[in-house]
């Protein structure tokens, strides 16, 4: 097998100066996804947050007024008169005061009870599944990924989809758009001889040659090639986003905190990113739950309102979604190690200036629960992402997830 | 299909069973034979760690931190007379991955690594046995808190989902019966605020659930060994479920992933036959033709961790393995932390913009040193012995030493300019001087161990 370049490489290449300015591809790039997706849609940005592990949603959106969860959490169970009240029978776990304000001014969707029927107990398959859309697992492509070959190929911007992350997620795998990731900007770029300046040019022509240049071995993947050209390209915009950056808000320290910021940061240099994504994890809690627990949610609470403060300073929330997902929730009965084993529905927020405010589905029906302890599904998660990829996203949600799936409104679809 | 034995197909295996190795050791394995060659890896017990372990010793790496037992297994990698020990410990370090955040002891973490390299090419259940009996593990995992009546399935999932039979080949029932199982298995002779150092495995019969259990379709009243024998005699219509599993993830390793089924029966035969002997699957495939064929070579997407070693192995640099350790999470691999209990994904993976970046920044590291400390080369010791006095050799010596002469001639073509190029981007004349090969030799070589031919192995 002979590997080619892709077209747009072929267009681009030679593409190695710095520059401080949206570049000319942005430009075109934006003008082409405007085409595909109506204007109406062409500045909106989705930033997708995953809690990996398994984030237990009962200790995070508590039906505190449930004597069950009293009882099937004697161990572990938040306290019911300590929870940050959302209706009369849902409230967040206390550490999430930052949350709560962005819900006391409407700006918060609580969708309860999301999953898929005969739920993988297993981390893995469980965050494939969430990845591709797909519980069968037929699908390569991730249902973002998949929605960039539709709207985003052939838009010529390496920056559409963008990844804070040591790895590109599934979620955003795709047949044809490339995908930068990293965590840390001051060391995203090619480093060369510092002894020899002016041979620098020389290296990174050939660095893009060896790159881009039909490699003749079989089966060589093709990623291989074509993310050397991404990293040049990306590289030479995202230098300068950090640069004279003052933040709108308080982020808390760590990495979620400082990933949020860098996204708020490429959002506000205007370089096209139609989809951020972030991975937060360490939510696998099967042991003293609550004391590893409490301080994640912490950081999530804080991170996405330190988030909201900042875009709104610098303008910005209008165009800005959040969502969260996390590959399953956790057994209703704590597990006698202080901790809850693997479960099945749970909890999602969507934050935005667009969302419809409100908690959609009911507490969870702790009643009834399946052979294993788990909660049964209200809201399937494709009509999570659905709803998404309609009324934020602009696109045919038919086509990328198949049909059957109801919109759950909770995106103002006539926002503008 | 015989096997056609050459020296690049010793080269090959060098980079498959080991972490890639110097012109003059790919020499001395060619001259074996296919079967020495492979006996010489496999059964490498008779080589004499005495003079490197002594070595290892002197150079002080401090184990009570990550980062000194990243440094010490890192020079074990790149610089222990048996490679293949090292190479074999390191895929059961990717099989097994213990986190030290979560597991936090060092001395844990430490004899983890011990076990993998002592029980390596072993009978498979013995290994299953000392991991599932392992400090670092029970902690890991959370069985060291599983108890009658209060039991903890996290261990007893990814035991049958990830290191025995894989998903699919057993059901949540047997998940919580084999939890059961399990229960009493734990450790003793610690504080959790010396962060586990000096725990050992206890059996501990008061906590463990005595009755009845049911296990893949068996009754009785089971204990850990028991659950482990059961799962590996574990066998469906198409034979040991075990067997498939260990030999598709080894074909994966060392040849290329999702290998075809007669691959994987044949090597499960072998399984079954040796009384599960790692040792003998492994032979299998180092010896099989369709390891060496064209397709399986250069499809190895070498791990952040293989890339530092075989970087630093192939041009015989001097190093304190530093800059590689503290290079590992820029590049998505903090060894002996990766973030969950499945390990890192392989392949292409490891390949994006910023991991990308990482890589090139750490092999610039090495080509750009020119002081006495750190990690560092000679670039011309690396043209020692031969003709250098045009561009085009200078190409050729480099490009065998780093085992990427397979690049296109178009690639090819591009290295002789630039070694040519002048600063300005003009095409010039190289010539054979101090101060050429300090600039072009040192940047070839970076050139070179950024390109697709060096990234796979």
């Amino acid at each position: 097998m002979v590997i080619s370049r892709r077209d747009f490489l072929l267009r681009t290449s030679g593409f190695v100066t710095v520059s401080a300015m949206v570049p000319r591809w942005a430009v075109d790039g934006s003008r082409l996804f405007e085409e595909s997706i109506g204007a109406d849609f062409a500045n909106r940005t989705l930033v997708v947050l995953e809690l990996a592990g398994g984030n237990d949603d009962l200790n995070t959106v508590v039906p505190y007024s449930d004597n069950l969860y009293t009882q099937m959490r004697s161990r572990i169970g938040i306290a019911p008169g300590s929870v940050l009240q959302l209706d009369g029978r849902l409230g967040l776990n206390p550490v999430m005061t930052g949350l709560k304000a962005l819900w006391d001014h409407n700006r918060v969707a609580l969708l309860e009870n999301v999953g898929y029927p005969n739920s993988s107990l297993s981390h893995f398959a469980a965050r494939d599944v969430w990845h591709t859309a797909d519980p069968q697992l037929a699908q390569r492509n991730g249902w973002l990924g998949r929605w960039a070959d539709r709207y985003i190929a052939g838009s010529g911007n390496p920056l559409a989809c963008t990844a804070i992350s040591q790895s590109l997620p599934r979620t955003l795998l795709s047949d044809s758009v490339g995908v930068p990731s990293f965590v840390n900007l001051a060391s995203y770029q090619y480093a060369t001889d510092g002894s020899f300046p002016g041979d620098r040019s020389n290296q990174i022509r050939t660095f893009l040659t060896q790159n881009g240049a039909e490699y003749e071995i079989e089966n060589t993947p093709d990623a291989l090639s074509r993310v050397a050209e991404d990293a040049i390209h990306s590289s030479d915009m995202l230098q300068t986003v950090g640069s004279g950056y003052v933040p709108g808000g308080v982020y808390p320290a760590g990495t979620l905190g400082a990933g949020l910021l860098l996204i708020a940061q490429i959002i506000n240099a205007n370089l096209g990113a139609r989809i951020l994504y972030i991975t937060y994890g360490g939510f696998d809690n099967h042991a003293t739950e609550n004391s590893d627990h409490d301080p994640l949610l912490t950081n999530v609470s804080a991170g996405i309102q330190a988030f909201f403060d900042d875009l709104d300073a610098h303008g910005k929330a209008h165009d800005v979604l959040l969502m969260t997902w996390s590959e399953f929730g956790r057994r209703v009965a704590d597990n006698g190690s202080n901790g809850t084993d693997h479960g099945t529905a749970a909890a999602h927020f969507v934050v935005g200036n667009a969302v419809r405010p409100g908690i959609y589905g009911g507490p969870p029906n702790l009643a009834n629960l399946d052979s294993n302890g788990n909660r049964t599904i209200e809201n399937d998660f494709r009509a999570y992402y659905g709803t998404i990829l309609q009324d934020w996203l602009g696109a045919d949600s038919a086509a990328i997830l198949g049909t059957g799936y109801p919109n759950l409104g909770f995106v103002n679809r006539s926002y503008a | 299909m015989s096997v056609n034995w050459t020296r690049d197909s010793a080269a090959h295996l060098l980079r498959r069973a080991a972490f890639g190795a110097t012109p003059s050791e790919i020499d001395d394995l060619y001259a074996r034979g296919l079967e020495g060659a492979v006996s010489r890896l496999v059964d490498s017990e008779s080589i004499d760690l005495t003079a490197y372990e002594a070595s290892l010793t002197a150079k002080g790496y401090n184990l009570a931190n990550v980062r000194g037992l990243q440094q010490w297994f890192l020079d074990r990698m790149a610089l222990s007379p048996r490679p293949f020990e090292e190479k074999m410990t390191y895929f059961w370090n990717l099989h097994w991955t213990s986190g030290i955040s979560k597991v936090r002891g060092t001395t844990l973490i430490l004899n983890q690594n011990k076990t993998e390299r002592q029980y390596a090419v072993g009978k498979f259940d013995d290994l299953v046995v000392k991991i599932s009996q392992d400090p670092a593990e029970l902690v890991w995992l959370d069985n060291y808190l599983n108890r009658a009546g209060r039991p903890n399935e996290n261990y007893a999932r990814e035991l049958m989902e990830l290191y025995t039979l894989g998903i699919g080949h057993y059901s949540e029932t047997d998940v919580r019966e084999v939890a059961r199982a399990l229960t009493g298995w734990t450790i003793q002779n610690y504080r959790q605020a010396d962060n586990y150092n000096g725990a050992t495995f206890l059996d501990n019969p008061a906590i463990h659930d005595a009755g009845s259990k049911t296990i893949l379709g068996q009754t009785g009243n089971w204990d850990g060994m028991d659950a482990i024998r059961i799962i590996l005699d574990h066998a469906d219509s198409q034979g040991s479920v075990s067997g498939r599993f260990l030999s598709s993830k080894l074909w994966s390793f060392f040849a290329y992933e999702y290998p075809p089924p007669y691959i994987v029966e044949e090597l499960r035969d072998v399984y079954v036959a040796s009384n599960r002997s790692i040792r003998e699957v492994v032979r299998a495939i180092f010896l099989h033709p369709e390891f060496y064929e064209a397709h399986t070579r250069k499809t190895w997407v070498r791990s952040p961790v293989e890339y530092s070693v075989a970087s630093i192995r192939m041009v015989e640099a001097t190093s304190d393995f530093a800059t590689a350790s503290s290079s590992l999470a820029g590049m998505g691999q903090v060894l002996f932390n990766p973030e969950d209990a499945k390990g890192w994904d392989w392949g292409t993976s490891w390949m994006n913009t910023g991991t990308l970046f990482a890589r090139s920044t750490l092999a610039n590291t090495m080509c750009t040193n020119r002081g006495s400390n750190g990690t560092r080369f000679d670039p011309n010791r690396l043209l020692a012995g031969h003709d250098s006095s045009t561009a085009d050799e200078v190409v050729d010596v480099l490009a065998d030493r780093l085992n990427v002469n397979d690049a296109s001639s178009k690639i090819r073509a591009s290295w002789v300019d630039y070694v040519n190029a002048n600063d300005d981007g003009s095409r010039g004349t190289w010539t054979n001087t101090a101060a050429n090969v300090d600039k072009k030799v040192r940047g070839l070589v970076h050139l070179m161990l950024t390109s697709p031919a060096f990234h796979l192995a």
